[in-house]
């Protein structure tokens, strides 16, 4: 009996020991789940999850066909943890098999440090490679750089980015919102080894920059570049433009700045990122005399049949002489006048027109206004107000001189003419691809009818009389007609505030074909150097060389056959 | 006794299935995460070569070459148009 009431007692015992162990342990558990599990949780969130900044891919420039002008390319900075590093000799060699030299003497100046970047701009395959070692101290920092496959072609057109990749100018800065794309955050899951386990997976193509396409194709862009580099170096100029346009829809095919830059290099003259064919303006010379006979033929102060005296070359107004630089003895034609350039001539048409008119006209052109092309930067021109014209603002203008235009304002006049009288707004941009392949189409964009068709018509004719009979002999070109105006402008010295008899702006406008043209060009040299600086033999061959090989490259038909 | 039985084992059927789709979403959360990084990998890889191909097509690079192979331009009559 006893022994029965001791092995009881002992059950007893050895079951309250064991409630009491899960009493304690339930206890724990409580205190655990119910006081302390906020702190818990915090802690264990802490170590366990982490916020992913997923850095967008910034979208590429594309060409009119497609070929990519710049692209942005995933980077790594490679960095040392020194307190991390098992094996630094290994570490040194493999680095230094990727091309990765380390020295040792540094890692020792910072060897509590966690982060010692040595390498930039180190390309995915060598990060895999480095990473297939699993050597321990060594991290990578991925970043995403912009690239420039086409060096220095379109520079002042694609801009810059700079550090933090924001665009800062040309195209980069106009669609920085469209390039960028959209920084998201993400939650990640890491393990006790450091792996990371996604949540959620996150299609990096859907929040990535839209791609932008130009209505610039990269081979008219690379011909302009080429004959317009050519005739800078040969004439030692201060700058030259070249812009080259379709008439029929406003679309610029090209666009050439120099001196230019490389995008991929450094850039130590800050002056060479203005884009000299919208920013800078200058006096346009005889390529404006088209504003002048348009604007009398189109309001029926002048007749095509209408011959002027051209006073043997010299015309006093206001105690000031005028002068022909092509001296035509007696008396010529409209097309004679414009063939030969007379300045004369011209001032003898635009008092027919009278100042309030010619002004009116100059601002139908699109002059003294900006042409809303998707660049920054643009230039509106200098124009003096009517109001305060004297009585040789007419006669200047009318010929050229004393009003301020961008190379762009000239060219898109040019071009309304050869568009039958409309204006339309100049383009760069022709499509944003989005990520999901949605498509913004910027179509033409009229912007004003300024002549009449028939008045269009009978100045591309005169257009076309220069090339084939006057100062724009050197325009011509084989297999094609072409239309064109030779301008040769005197700068204003600062120095002695006056037109400088040493420094000149030579241009040709022109359009090929003559009467249908599918493009036009204005090339633009400043201050040539050398034996001659009239627009005749400076700019007029440039304007032959780029007219050919875009011709024949656009294989427009042949309309010259003798 | 067969009631327990199967209350036993449908539990530890259920316990089972439960750590089964655990361990499971597990080890596919770690095979997303890879084929993410692969996808990764290979869109930086590919933005890589697309840039190569670019480089190397460039027109400036084309004219060097062609300048020092002392290549002409060809007349107009002997291009002949593929497309």
């Amino acid at each position: 009996m006893r022994k029965k009431k001791n092995r009881i007692n002992r059950k007893t015992v050895l079951a309250f020991a064991t409630l009491t162990v899960f009493f304690l342990l339930f206890a724990k558990l409580a205190y655990l789940q119910i006081f302390l599990h906020g702190r818990i949780n915090r802690a264990v969130e802490k170590m366990v999850n982490r916020e992913n900044v997923e850095v967008p891919k910034r979208g590429d420039i594309l060409d009119a066909k497609g070929n990519i002008l710049t692209t942005s390319i995933k980077n790594y900075t490679v960095f040392l943890d020194a307190k991390m590093i098992e094996d630094f000799e290994t570490l040194k060699e493999v680095l230094s098999e990727n091309g990765i030299k380390i020295k040792e003497k540094k890692i020792c100046d910072f060897k509590n440090m966690s982060y010692i970047p040595i390498a930039f701009d180190v390309d995915s395959f060598t990060v895999e490679k480095i990473k297939k070692t699993k050597l321990k101290g060594v991290g990578f920092e991925a970043k995403y750089t912009r690239r420039y496959p086409q060096r220095r072609l379109l520079a002042h057109i694609l801009g810059i980015t700079g550090r933090d990749g924001g665009g800062l100018e040309g195209v980069e800065k106009i669609c920085n919102a469209n390039l960028s794309g959209e920084t998201v955050k993400t939650k990640i899951i890491r393990d006790g080894r450091g792996q990371i386990i996604r949540n959620k997976s996150l299609n990096m193509e859907e929040i990535c920059g839209c791609n932008i396409e130009l209505t610039i194709d990269r081979n008219i862009q690379f011909i302009a570049e080429q004959e317009l580099r050519k005739a800078f170096e040969l004439y030692k100029a201060k700058k030259a433009i070249c812009i080259v346009q379709n008439p029929k829809t406003g679309k610029i095919l090209a666009m050439v700045s120099l001196p230019d830059f490389d995008c991929s290099d450094k850039i130590k003259d800050i002056r060479r990122l203005r884009n000299s064919a919208i920013s800078d303006i200058y006096e346009p010379g005889s390529t404006f005399k088209i504003v002048t006979v348009a604007a009398a033929l189109e309001e029926g102060k002048i007749k095509i049949s209408d011959t002027f005296y051209l006073e043997n070359g010299k015309f006093k107004i206001a105690g000031h002489t005028i002068n022909d630089d092509h001296k035509i003895e007696g008396s010529a034609t409209l097309s004679g006048i414009f063939e030969m350039s007379s300045n004369i001539g011209m001032v003898k048409i635009a008092q027919r027109l009278g100042g309030d008119l010619f002004y009116d006209y100059i601002r139908k052109f699109g002059f003294y206004s900006l042409t809303g092309i998707d660049l920054p930067g643009e230039a509106k021109g200098l124009l003096m107000d009517v109001k305060r014209w004297n009585a040789l603002t007419l006669p200047n203008i009318s010929f050229g001189q004393g009003i301020g235009v961008s190379a762009l304002q000239i060219i898109n006049a040019f071009s309304s003419l050869a568009n039958d009288g409309v204006l339309l707004r100049p383009f760069v941009i022709q499509k944003i691809i989005r990520c999901n392949s949605e498509e913004e189409i910027f179509e033409k964009k009229e912007i004003r009818r300024v002549v009449s068709e028939d008045t269009a018509y009978i100045v591309k004719k005169l257009l076309k009389n220069v090339v084939d009979m006057g100062t724009g002999k050197s325009a011509k070109i084989q297999g094609y007609t072409v239309g064109g105006k030779t301008g040769t402008a005197q700068k204003v010295d600062p120095s002695i505030k006056t037109y400088s008899t040493k420094y000149y702006t030579a241009s040709f406008c022109g359009m090929v074909p003559a009467m249908k043209p599918e493009f036009v060009v204005l090339v633009i040299i400043d201050e040539p150097k050398g034996s001659s600086y009239y627009a005749a033999s400076v700019a007029s061959p440039v304007f032959a060389n780029i007219s050919k090989r875009i011709a024949e490259y656009l294989r427009i038909e042949k309309d010259d056959v003798k | 006794m067969r009631k327990p039985f199967f209350l036993g084992a449908s539990l530890i059927i259920t316990i089972f299935v439960y750590l089964w789709q655990q361990n499971m979403s597990m080890r596919l959360a770690y095979k997303a995460s890879a084929l993410q990084s692969d996808y990764d990998k290979f869109n930086s890889e590919n933005d890589i070569l697309r840039l190569k191909i670019n480089s190397n097509l460039a027109l400036e690079k084309m004219d060097k070459i062609a300048k020092e192979k002392n290549l002409l331009r060809p007349d107009e009559k002997h291009i002949i148009y593929v497309d």
